[in-house]
């Protein structure tokens, strides 16, 4: 999922000050999850918002408006009446979806209101950690199932940089070393062999070092 | 206090801490308006719920939880306790002052110690005065 974190409120403030009428716009697939820009967090941060304003005895509209998913066009649709009668749109969507909601509605502002930070899974509640760098090139069944592109500091790919102390990583110890976890997991599957396998320097062409990337599957195209 | 305001209170509990609300007795000042709100657990208070208290003209909030550890489902406190420690960061940060936001732990029953909270929230609400966003 992609992970993401609300803007602090200060800064939606100054973002949203020019206008009189702003709809808040919510997503309730990964935004949801990671507590940014569900209905509920919709729901706070126009309470929030209004009594700031009342506070500064500065007049606004606040509405609010959720939608399943601002990725597809078949969901921004619904928000369309809601959009047309505000002055923007404040989305708590990914930057994705911010983006999907200004193509389709170009004359309307669209604002962000959360920063997307990495894609990644709930480790355990209330904890989302980065998992996958979207590098384009997944080699995870020679790593057993762990990235060192992603969780490696240093994006080794062939065997740990031998500074890790405890488990934990040189250059931060908060973070687990990647390839103590690697090699403890290529252990358990018995795949040790794998360490044996050269991996040649990363050619980042398949990421967003390459550019922006396109998906094209004209077999769902009509 | 200033003699024209009438502070407005109020008051989420979980049906397991107060049951007879008209048994607070508050000795001395009593000019203010107690609105309450009866929850099966404390972990039902919601965040918008505790704003959208404040939206309504509340000039401060009290939540009422069990003590901890004696939660009939379990952990319900607890998720309220953080609840509101996020909220009162969230006041802080508008400008609203998380101290008129409160969670005092409180027995089955003890409506004496219900009524000296809220004793104590008056006097706190003596000097932050009322809601800036009323």
């Amino acid at each position: 999922m992609i992970v993401g974190e609300q803007k602090p409120i200060s800064e939606i403030k100054e973002i949203i000050a020019p206008y009189k009428k702003i709809l808040i716009l919510g997503c309730g697939t990964c935004v949801k999850t990671c507590f940014a820009g569900g209905e509920d967090e919709v729901a706070v941060l126009a309470s929030a918002l209004r009594l700031a304003f009342k506070k500064d005895g500065k007049e606004i509209e606040i509405e609010e408006f959720t939608i399943e998913r601002q990725c597809e066009d078949e969901f921004i649709q619904e928000s369309a009446p809601a959009i047309s009668r505000n002055d923007g749109v404040l989305s708590l969507a990914c930057g994705a979806g911010v983006q999907a909601l200004a193509r389709r509605f170009a004359k309307s502002p669209v604002l962000p209101g959360v920063n997307t930070t990495f894609i990644g899974v709930l480790e355990k509640q209330g904890v989302f950690t980065e998992e996958c760098s979207g590098c384009g090139n997944c080699r995870l069944d020679i790593f057993g199932g762990i990235c060192p592109v992603t969780r490696c500091a240093k994006k080794l790919l062939n065997g740990p940089c031998g500074g890790s102390q405890n488990g934990q990583c040189e250059v931060d110890p908060e973070t687990d070393c990647a390839w103590q976890m690697i090699i403890e997991r290529l252990g358990i599957l018995g795949q040790m062999d794998n360490l044996r396998i050269y991996v040649p320097p990363k050619n980042w062409q398949t990421s967003l070092s390459g550019g922006p990337r396109k998906l094209v599957r004209e077999d769902h195209m009509i | 206090m200033n003699d024209n305001f009438t502070p407005k209170i109020t008051l989420f509990h979980c049906i397991n801490t107060v049951s007879e609300i008209g048994g607070f007795s508050l000795t001395g000042r009593d000019n203010f308006e107690l609105q309450t709100v009866k929850l099966p657990c404390s972990s039902m208070v919601k965040d918008v719920f505790l704003l959208r208290a404040f939206e309504a003209g509340s000039d401060a909030v009290i939540v009422l939880v069990c003590p901890e550890g004696q939660c009939r489902y379990v952990e319900g406190n607890i998720r309220a306790k953080k609840r509101v420690a996020w909220v009162r960061n969230l006041l802080d940060e508008i400008g609203l002052g998380g101290r008129r936001l409160s969670l005092s732990n409180i027995s089955a029953g003890d409506n004496v110690a219900a009524s000296q909270i809220i004793q104590n929230v008056l006097k706190d609400l003596a000097d932050l005065g009322p809601n800036p966003a009323v």
